[in-house]
Formats: structure tokens, C-alpha cells, sequence
């Protein structure tokens, strides 16, 4: 029971918090005059996030230091070390993967609504209304599956283990910027009660300044999210640059590494765009201001401003996936990634481009016709680094000697899934099919393609692989067989049948629409039934394994990277005996190439030049 | 129960590296966040300034930031040559401009209020920029006090040297935001 | 030399598969809309051949390079291969040149050199929730997208002047079957040219309308209006007898 306490207390300091900051709101806007909801929520619940942090354990284990206080901060202990504030990164990232694993399930439901819906012309189960909050829901929910599974969960996890660290750079800052992720969810859940959101993810004002009070729930969370993901950002950018084990050289970084950095490069600077845009649509909605909605603003700010976040934020999504894609192909196909430089310069290089190549979405917004060519041709160009990591990953492959385990599936299905999200981006770069293509279901084919059949596809293969080292056992193989096959062909069918009304007329975020379209509708509703059927076996098979499946031995893939040269699961700070980086990981073959060595945990002798500091880490 | 942080013993990084590190990445991302802000300016008012603004009182902050920028780098100096006396009187010295600063904001606001309301377009802007501005001067000030209230009673450096690096390092980056701010919101004709 | 094989013939019948659907036949009812299909049709073309580069390894790899057995056994290993890096990326470079110049380049020129005529007939959109009112210049004449057929001549430049209300929201003004659209936004004029071609009614083809394309509310769905597209004889006739 004591392990549900903290999670007790958050709740019940959140509640207190809540009401000082209602309270403090209510005394200021009776005094100017009319008394409002919207500062009251607001207010409120900037007060009910501090004090649900606090009253998870963050008072205790960090809030006491700043006072001179001893704090109390420890990780260890049974399953009730992942209900409160914990500092290590395994909890962490197996907090992230989990609560995300269900988010995904529950937006996953929503689609299956949404497919219910469309499966005929007309209008069924939902209202107009419920049927634009489900989409928009489901949207919201699936964007901040698909940046924080790669970046929060499997990063957290892994990313320490793989550079031979003991943990982040700053383990408390990484406990808080889980522990704001679960307000957001719950502001997400309540939206529909408070008349729900029906602006879409986008949330364009000025329609989105004028939604019910479930609107600013949405903007609320989608603004907690985004400072959990620069915090994370911030974090895995540290700890890659000061943690890595001696010896591991850039040049040695696994390539998981190097596409964190790249996507915790863009989570860092490009998120302050969103929390800016949503900040000005709460300031319009409290304070009467005029960003967006004219007379006296300007309506494409907004869209400015959102795609300058959201564009990036698909890299933040792709890279990672892209990395654990290359790392899986590399260890089943016992071969070193194929042009191993040239993919870290084609991470820097899409880093660097997708931050100017926004405006790509707003080819028909009406904004100035001159902006429309360069846009488009800098848009094309990150077709050149993205092909170098395909030229990798098919490189790889290549003369290898394949094992084709799950693990491995999944990153050819991502391949084979990204080349047609990929190609499909360059129809709707370019300007003249993206003023037929925009807002139709082409788009929401491309974008299925890109986050689901890449990025998820990938977090699914990062799952498999990353599961014997997270859960210290194995899963069934015949099971996930399964998975995967129903999924992939389930996948292929309900998102390449999309891209046909799209191409031929039918737009997106309608309930109902133009009969002609009926067939190729029912077409992908029900393969997206058999999808959401797919995802059934999968469940199964981790919590059961997880239980009661056979333990996995340290090494099941015989992978040289440092992750899986400690136990399964493992120890608390990691390492038993400590690595020392003398070669790069991927020595398939080349047996003059060793990963690393392993010494002593504090190895005296400080034989290999680096210094040691025994004094607790101060301040974070 | 013991106190479990990790002892980061095997980077060549000691512990104050990191911090200034993650300070520094902060930092970054934050002027992120001020160059939003300070893009949205042109696209809701362009470069138009309203005669209304008041640039006697807008230089007169300017001035007082910069200075108090001067004074809190004398209190780190100061702490790092273990003038301990000398690195408080300093603190106080800046978190009193701090203090100053703010109040002349809210004067600022007070007569704003009369000209350009926050639902028009330039008061929209005037109110976000400065209001964002001024929260970070809030949090500046009570970092400062934060440290001050840390080594009042201490005589030598200690484990208190980020404290006042990073209040201090915060509160130049405070400064440097006003000095774009200012000349976009009172300059521009 | 199987591999490449395979791909030749994957991309031969991908190609006479893709293009024996003519996907859109003659439904464009502009010359933009024309352009638009036949850009549509050689990314399409362009991409069939990478699309089954990628499938055609993946096929290959998976039957030929399986360890014997799921055997644990090193591949050679080949780090890298300057010559193949280099033709991979020059062929990408030059591809994507190739996409930039055309359809890219010549379809922002093509979709915009009737800026500087004078068009024939200009009708002025405003965008509502959720309707659009329509007004023809210098005619006399104005409809509500409810009720009302948007009647428009055929062999004719066309030119929307589209706006949304103050105090509105954005809205997206489409017509698929001109293949054309673009938002309708509060506070800002935009406008759309086209040159008819066909003429074409709303019950044969329901790519005849208007739809709104920007999220707006709850009867998004609903906001559209039915067109259709005249010879011009017969569109002065119609014109006449609304404005009487
Ligand atoms: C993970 C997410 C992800 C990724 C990686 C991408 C990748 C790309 N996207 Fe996509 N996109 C989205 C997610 C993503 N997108 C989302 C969510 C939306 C819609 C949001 C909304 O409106 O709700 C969207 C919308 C969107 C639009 C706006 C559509 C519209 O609304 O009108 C455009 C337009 O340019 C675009 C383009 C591209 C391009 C060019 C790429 C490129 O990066 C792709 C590059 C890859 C390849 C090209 C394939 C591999 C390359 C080769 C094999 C080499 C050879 C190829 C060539 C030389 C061509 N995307
Ligand atoms: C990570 C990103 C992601 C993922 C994985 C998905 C997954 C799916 N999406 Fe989603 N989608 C988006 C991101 C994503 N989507 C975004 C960003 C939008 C745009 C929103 C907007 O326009 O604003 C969108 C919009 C969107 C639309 C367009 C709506 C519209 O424009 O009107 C549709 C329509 O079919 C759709 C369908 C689906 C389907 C069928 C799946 C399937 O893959 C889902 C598979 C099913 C499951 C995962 C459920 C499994 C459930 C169980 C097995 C039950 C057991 C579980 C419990 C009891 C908890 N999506
Ligand atoms: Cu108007 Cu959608
Ligand atoms: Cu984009």
C-alpha cells in the first residue's frame, strides 16, 4: 500500500495547489472587475503541477537540498519505485515506454472511433462535434507518443548504457521532466469533458482562441509536454557530451548516440516556438490580447510559429528510430553500418534543414508568393541526407549474414514504410501537387507513413530488441511473430488505401463526406480493425513475458555494444565492472577491433588518464 | 535509506563543468523562446512605434539593467576572490535594481494601460514582451536572494561557487534579452 | 546482377501498372488543374524507380544474405565504399535538381504567369462560418453557398479574390476539380487564377464544389457549394437572369 503514497500525495497536494492558485486568481479578478474561469484554470493549475510535484517526491528527494536539508532520494526497491520521483534512468525510461505504451493504445481506440465513423458516407455514432474532438485528440495524443517513445523512453533507457555512463547528466531534472508528463495526460483526458477541442493538433487560432474551455486544457498540456521535452532535450545533449566512458571518442559513438543528439538539438531550441505560440493563444484567451485575430493581429503568425516547432519536431521523431534502425541492422546483419561518417553528417545536415524549411505547410496559407520557392527547394533537399541514411541501412545489408529476428523485421518494415512516407513528402513539397494534395487524406497518408510505418515501426523494433536488457527476459517469439505480420500487412493496407481518395478529392477532418469515396474508405477501415487487432498479441506477450517469461541472458543478440556487456536488467549504476572505450562498437568481423575493456569500478590506478570525482555531483 | 546520487566518476567532466554545461543549454534554448518573442512583434504591429511610449522611462530601465549587470559580475568576482562581504553588498546592490527595474515596469504597464490597452496590437506585444521579460527579472531576483540567503554566513567559497555563477550568469542573460528588446520596442520608427 | 534484374522488372511493371490506371484520366477541369495531374503523374513516374530500388534489396538481402541456419556468423566488414557513396549521392543530388526544376520550378512559374492579365470574370469570396458568399464583380450578382449553384463559364479566366470575415476564423477555399485551392483568412486578401477548360456539373462529378479545406468547426464538412461549369453563352444567359 505504501508504494501507492506518493502518487496519493501528489494527487492530494495538486488539489491544494489547485485551490491557492483558483483562490489567487479569483481575489485578483474580482478586483478588476468581472470574475473569469479561464485565469482560474490557468492559475490553478499552475499551482496543482507544482504540487503534484512536489507531493510526488520531488520535495523530498530534491526541494529540501536547496535549503540545506538532507534529502532522500533513494531508487531502489520493488515495483513501488516506479510510482514516485526516482532519479535512475532505467525507472525513468521504463516510466516514459510504459505510460506512453498505454497513451498509444488509448489514441489507437480513438482511431478505431474516427475508422467506425468513416466506414460509410454519412454521419453515425459521433456528433460533428465528439468527431472533430476525437480526431484532434487522437492527433495530440499520437504526436506526444511519437516524440517522447524514442526520446524519453528507449534514450533514457539506453542512451546512459550504450556510452558507458552510470547515468544522465542531471538525474533529478530528468525525474521532473517525466513527472510533468503525467498532468498532461490527464489535462488530455478531461478535454472532452469541458466541450473538448475540435481545432485538430494544429489548434490554428483563430478558431482555436474560441473553443470551449477543453481548448485550454489542450493548449495547457500540449505547453507541459513541451517543457518536459526541452528539459529531456537539454538532459540527453549533456549527458552525451560529459558521460561518456573514457576512451569513447566521437568517432566511437554509436549511432543510437548520435541521432539523440541530433533530435535533442531540435527538442532543445525549436519547442520554445510552440510553448511561445500556445503561451499567445492563452495570453488572447485570458487577457483579450490580439496576436492572431484581427483587427490588429495577424492570423499566419500563428501558423509560423507552430510549423517552426512542428516541423523540426518530425525529426525529433524520425531521427532516434532512424538510429535504433541502423543499430539493429547493424548487430542481425553482424556488419558494421555502411558509411558510418557520412549518416552523422546527414543527421547534422537534416538538423540543420529542417529548421528552415517550415513554411512547407503553408503553400496554400495565403503567405507571400516569393517565400513559395525556396521553401520548396530547401524542402526537397533533406531528401539527400535522408537517402544517405538509406543508403546505410541498404548498405549494411548488403553481403551481410542475416538473422532475421524480430527485432530486425521491424527495421526492414520501417525501411520499406519511411521510403514510401519519404517519397510521398516530396509530392507535397512540391508547390504545385501541394495545392491539389494539402488538407486531403494524401497528407494523412504521408504522415501515417512517416510517424507510424517510420517512427513507430521503429520504436516497435527498439521495443523488441531493448525488451531482454529492460525486462531481463524474453518475449515469444512465435507471438511477435504474429504482431508483426498482422501489423505490417494490416499497416500497408489501411494507409496505402488512404492515399487514393486522397489523391482524388477527399479532404481530412470530416466525419462525412461525398459517397463516391465510400469504397476505398470501408477499404481502410476495415484493415484498420485488423491493425488494432495486431496490437492485441503484442500486449499479451510483453506483460506476460514480463511475468513469467524465460529470463534472457545478458547477451541474447551477441550485440558489442556496451548496453548489453552488463547484467540483464541492469545493476543500479550500471556497470559492475567499468568500460573503457578502445575501438568502435560495430567490430563485426575484424577481429583487431574491441569494443571495450572492463576494469575495476574505482579503478585506482587511473591508468587511462582520466581523472575521478568522488564528490557527489552538486546542484543539478 | 541512503542518499543515492550518482557520483559521475568517470567522465573527465567534474561536477561545476556540468552544471555550467546545462546552464548553458538553457540558456540557448531560452533565447529561443526571446527570439519568438521578439519576431512576433513584427509580424502583429510591423515596425511601427506609437508616440505614446515612454522613452525617457524605457532608456532610464535600460540603463539601470546594464548597471546592475555590472554590479552583479562585481559580486561574482568578488566571491571568487573569497570577499565573501564584498560579493553580498553586491548581491544586495543588484537585487535592489532588480527590484527597482520591476516596479519601473509596473509604472510602465500602469500608464500603458491608458494609451494601448492589451487588446490592441501594439499593446499586445508591449505587455508579452515586457511581461515575459519581467518574469524572468522575478526569477533573477529570487535566485539572487536565493544565493544571498546561502552564503550569508559562510567565509569561504565552498560548494556555493555555481550558485553564484549561475544566478549571475542568469542575470547577464536577463540583461542581454532586454538589450533586443528595448530597441525593438521603443526604437523602431 | 539477380538484384538489379529484379529491379528492372519491377520497375517496368511498376511503371506500365501505374500508368495503364491513369489515375486521372481528363477530370481536371483547368489548365492549372492539367499541370498540376500531369506533375502528379511524373513524381510518380520518379519515385516508382526508388520505391522499387528499396523493395527489391530488402526482397534480395532478406533470401540471399540469411546466415545459414540463424547461424551467429561475422559478416566481411565493409565499413564503407567512397565509389558507391559518391554515385549514391550524386544520383540523389541530380534527382532532386531534376524535381526541383521540374515539376517544382516551372509549375510555380505556370501557376502564376496569369497574374498580369485581365481576367474575364473576377468573383469575390468571403468565407463565413460555415458558407461561402460570392459575389461577381461588376455583375451584380451574389450567392450563399447553401442553396445556391456557383455557375461559372467555361474557356475563360477566372479570378477568386478570397477573404474570410473579421472576428472569423481561416477557412480553405478548394475546388478539387480545378485542383486549386487556397485559405481563406481573416484580415488578408488572397486569390486564386484559373483558366477553365471543361465544362462540367456537380451531379456528374462531385469534384465540382467548393470545400472548405481548413478546419473551421463543427460543419466544416458541410461548408462547400455545388459548381458548375458552362459554356460562356450560356453563363451571360444565366447572369442575366439572376441580376433581373
Ligand atoms: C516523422 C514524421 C515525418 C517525416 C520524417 C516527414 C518527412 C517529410 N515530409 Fe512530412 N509531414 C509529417 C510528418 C513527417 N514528414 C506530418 C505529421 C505532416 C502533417 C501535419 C498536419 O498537417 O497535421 C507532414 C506534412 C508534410 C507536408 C505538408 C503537407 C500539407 O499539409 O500540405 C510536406 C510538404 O512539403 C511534407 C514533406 C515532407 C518531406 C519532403 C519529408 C522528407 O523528410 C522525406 C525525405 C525522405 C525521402 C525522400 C525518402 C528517402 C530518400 C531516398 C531513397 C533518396 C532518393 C530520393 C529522392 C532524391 C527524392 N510533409
Ligand atoms: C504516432 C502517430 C499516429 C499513429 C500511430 C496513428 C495511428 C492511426 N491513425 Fe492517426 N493521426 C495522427 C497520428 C497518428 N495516427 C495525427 C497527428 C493525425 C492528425 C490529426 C489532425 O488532423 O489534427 C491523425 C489523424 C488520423 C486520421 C484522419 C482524421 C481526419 O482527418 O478526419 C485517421 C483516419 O483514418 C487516422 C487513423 C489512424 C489509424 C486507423 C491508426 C492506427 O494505426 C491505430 C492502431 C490501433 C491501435 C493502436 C489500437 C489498439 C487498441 C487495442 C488493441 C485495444 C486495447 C487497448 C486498451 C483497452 C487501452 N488518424
Ligand atoms: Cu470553413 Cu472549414
Ligand atoms: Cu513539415
Amino acid at each position: 500500500m505504501t508504494a501507492f503514497m506518493p502518487l496519493v500525495r501528489g494527487v492530494i497536494y495538486a488539489a491544494i495547489g489547485f485551490a491557492i492558485g483558483a483562490a489567487i486568481s479569483q481575489g485578483i479578478t474580482s478586483m478588476t472587475g468581472e470574475s473569469a474561469t479561464e485565469p482560474m484554470v490557468v492559475l490553478g493549475y499552475v499551482f496543482a503541477v507544482i504540487g503534484w510535484l512536489m507531493g510526488i517526491g520531488m520535495w523530498k528527494s530534491w526541494g529540501r537540498g536547496w535549503f540545506g536539508k538532507s534529502t532522500n532520494s533513494d531508487p531502489t526497491g520493488n515495483w513501488g519505485r516506479y510510482l514516485r520521483f526516482n532519479i535512475d534512468h532505467k525507472v525513468i525510461g521504463i516510466q516514459y515506454i510504459v505510460i506512453f505504451a498505454v497513451v498509444f493504445l488509448l489514441a489507437g481506440l480513438l482511431a478505431m472511433g474516427m475508422r467506425y465513423e468513416l466506414a460509410d458516407a454519412g454521419q453515425n455514432v459521433f456528433t460533428k462535434n465528439t468527431y472533430n474532438t476525437t480526431m484532434s485528440l487522437h492527433g495530440i495524443m499520437m504526436v506526444a507518443v511519437a516524440v517522447a517513445i524514442m526520446m524519453g523512453g528507449f534514450a533514457n533507457y539506453v542512451l546512459p548504457l550504450i556510452i558507458g555512463a552510470e547515468d544522465v547528466a542531471f538525474p533529478r531534472i530528468n525525474a521532473l521532466s517525466f513527472w510533468v508528463v503525467p498532468p498532461v495526460v490527464v489535462l488530455l483526458l478531461l478535454s472532452p469533458l469541458f466541450g473538448g477541442f475540435d481545432t485538430g493538433w494544429t489548434a490554428y487560432p483563430p478558431l482555436a482562441t474560441q473553443t470551449p474551455l477543453g481548448g485550454l486544457l489542450f493548449e495547457l498540456a500540449f505547453l507541459t509536454f513541451g517543457i518536459s521535452s526541452i528539459l529531456g532535450g537539454m538532459n540527453l545533449i549533456a549527458t552525451i557530451i560529459t558521460q561518456r566512458a573514457p576512451g569513447m571518442t566521437w568517432g566511437r559513438l554509436p549511432i543510437f548516440a548520435w541521432s539523440v543528439l541530433a533530435a535533442s538539438v531540435i527538442a532543445l531550441t525549436a519547442t520554445q516556438w510552440i510553448a511561445y505560440g500556445l503561451l499567445m493563444i492563452i495570453f488572447e484567451r485570458i487577457f483579450n490580447m490580439v496576436f492572431f485575430s484581427p483587427p490588429g493581429g495577424n492570423a499566419l503568425l500563428y501558423e509560423h510559429v507552430f510549423w517552426f516547432y512542428s516541423h523540426p519536431a518530425v525529426y525529433i521523431m524520425i531521427l532516434p528510430a532512424f538510429g535504433a534502425e541502423l543499430e539493429i541492422i547493424s548487430h542481425f546483419a553482424r556488419k558494421p553500418i555502411f558509411a558510418y561518417r557520412w549518416v552523422v553528417w546527414a543527421f547534422a545536415l537534416i538538423v540543420f534543414l529542417s529548421f528552415i524549411v517550415w513554411a512547407h505547410h503553408l503553400f496554400t496559407s495565403g503567405m507571400g508568393e516569393s517565400l513559395h520557392g525556396p521553401f520548396m527547394i530547401l524542402t526537397e533537399l533533406i531528401s539527400i541526407p535522408t537517402g544517405i541514411v538509406f543508403l546505410s541501412a541498404l548498405g549494411t545489408l548488403w553481403r551481410s549474414k542475416l538473422r532475421l529476428k524480430i527485432p530486425l523485421l521491424f527495421a526492414l518494415g520501417m525501411v520499406f514504410n519511411f521510403s514510401i512516407g519519404g517519397l510521398t513528402g516530396i509530392f507535397l513539397a512540391d508547390v504545385a501537387t501541394d495545392i491539389a494534395l494539402q488538407d486531403t487524406y494524401f497528407v494523412v497518408a504521408h504522415f501515417h507513413y512517416t510517424i507510424m510505418g517510420g517512427e513507430i515501426f521503429g520504436a516497435f523494433a527498439a521495443g523488441y530488441y531493448w525488451y531482454p536488457k529492460i525486462t531481463g527476459r524474453m518475449y515469444n517469439e512465435n507471438m511477435a511473430r504474429v504482431h508483426f505480420g498482422l501489423m505490417f500487412i494490416m499497416y500497408n493496407i489501411t494507409f496505402l488505401a488512404m492515399f487514393v481518395p486522397g489523391t482524388v478529392g477527399m479532404n481530412r477532418r470530416i466525419a462525412e463526406y461525398p459517397p463516391e469515396f465510400e469504397f476505398m474508405n470501408l477499404v481502410t477501415t476495415i484493415a484498420a480493425f485488423g491493425l488494432g487487432i495486431s496490437f492485441l498479441p503484442w500486449v499479451y506477450n510483453m506483460i506476460n513475458s514480463w511475468i513469467r517469461g524465460p529470463k534472457a541472458p545478458d547477451n541474447p543478440w551477441d550485440a558489442k555494444t556496451l548496453e548489453w556487456q552488463t547484467a540483464s536488467p541492469p545493476i543500479l549504476e550500471n556497470f559492475e565492472d567499468f568500460p573503457t572505450v578502445t575501438g568502435d562498437p560495430y567490430g563485426y568481423g575484424d577481429d583487431s577491433v574491441e569494443h571495450a575493456t572492463y576494469g575495476r569500478r574505482f579503478d585506482e590506478g587511473d591508468g587511462h588518464g582520466h581523472g575521478h570525482n568522488v564528490a557527489p555531483a552538486e546542484g543539478d | 535509506m541512503t542518499e543515492h546520487v550518482p557520483q559521475h566518476v568517470n567522465h573527465r567532466f567534474s561536477s561545476l563543468d556540468i552544471n555550467r554545461l546545462g546552464l548553458w543549454l538553457f540558456l540557448v534554448s531560452d533565447a529561443s523562446f526571446f527570439i519568438a518573442l521578439l519576431s512576433s512583434r513584427f509580424f502583429v504591429v510591423g515596425t511601427s512605434t506609437p508616440e505614446h511610449v515612454d522613452q525617457v522611462l524605457g532608456l532610464g530601465l535600460t540603463i539601470l539593467l546594464l548597471v546592475s549587470s555590472l554590479s552583479a559580475y562585481k559580486a561574482e568576482a568578488a566571491f571568487e576572490h573569497g570577499d565573501i562581504a564584498g560579493a553580498k553588498r553586491m548581491l544586495l546592490a543588484t537585487i535592489g535594481m532588480g527590484i527597482v527595474f520591476v516596479a519601473g515596469v509596473g509604472f510602465e504597464w500602469h500608464e500603458a494601460f491608458k494609451h494601448f490597452p492589451p487588446s490592441t496590437g501594439f499593446g499586445t506585444v508591449l505587455f508579452t514582451l515586457t511581461g515575459v521579460h519581467v518574469t524572468h527579472v522575478v526569477t533573477g531576483v529570487l535566485t539572487l536572494g536565493f544565493v544571498f540567503f546561502r552564503i550569508r554566513n559562510t567565509t569561504e567559497i565552498g560548494d556555493n561557487q555555481f550558485a553564484v555563477e549561475g544566478a549571475v550568469k542568469w542575470w547577464h542573460f536577463v540583461d542581454v534579452a532586454w538589450v533586443f528588446i528595448y530597441p525593438t520596442l521603443y526604437l523602431l520608427k | 546482377m539477380t538484384a538489379a534484374a529484379i529491379w528492372v522488372l519491377l520497375t517496368i511493371i511498376g511503371e506500365l501498372f501505374f500508368l495503364q490506371l491513369d489515375i486521372f484520366g481528363d477530370t481536371a477541369a483547368t489548365e492549372q488543374g492539367h499541370f498540376i495531374d500531369e506533375a502528379f503523374i511524373l513524381l510518380m513516374v520518379m519515385a516508382i524507380p526508388i520505391f522499387t530500388f528499396v523493395i527489391t534489396m530488402i526482397l534480395y538481402v532478406v533470401l540471399k544474405f540469411r546466415a545459414k541456419g540463424g547461424e551467429l556468423e561475422d559478416a566481411a566488414p565493409t565499413r564503407t565504399h567512397k565509389k558507391w557513396v559518391g554515385f549514391w549521392l550524386a544520383w540523389t543530388t541530380i534527382l532532386c535538381l531534376v524535381v526541383i526544376v521540374h515539376p517544382g520550378y516551372t509549375g510555380l512559374i505556370e501557376l502564376r504567369q496569369t497574374n498580369a492579365e485581365e481576367p474575364d470574370l473576377t468573383v469575390n469570396v468571403t468565407g463565413r462560418r460555415w458558407q461561402w458568399i460570392y459575389e461577381y464583380e461588376g455583375r451584380d450578382v451574389s450567392l450563399y453557398s447553401k442553396d445556391d449553384m456557383l455557375v461559372l463559364p467555361n474557356d475563360s479566366l477566372i479570378r477568386f479574390n478570397i477573404t474570410a470575415e473579421d472576428q472569423d476564423v481561416v477557412h480553405s477555399f478548394w475546388i478539387p476539380a480545378f485542383r486549386m485551392k487556397i485559405d481563406a483568412v481573416p484580415g488578408l486578401t488572397t486569390y486564386m487564377d484559373v483558366n477553365t477548360t471543361h465544362t462540367g456539373h456537380f451531379n456528374d462529378d462531385v469534384n465540382f464544389r467548393v470545400q472548405c479545406a481548413e478546419l473551421c468547426g463543427m460543419d466544416h464538412s458541410l461548408m462547400f457549394t455545388r459548381i458548375e461549369v458552362v459554356e460562356p453563352a450560356e453563363f451571360e444567359q444565366w447572369i442575366a437572369d439572376e441580376a433581373a
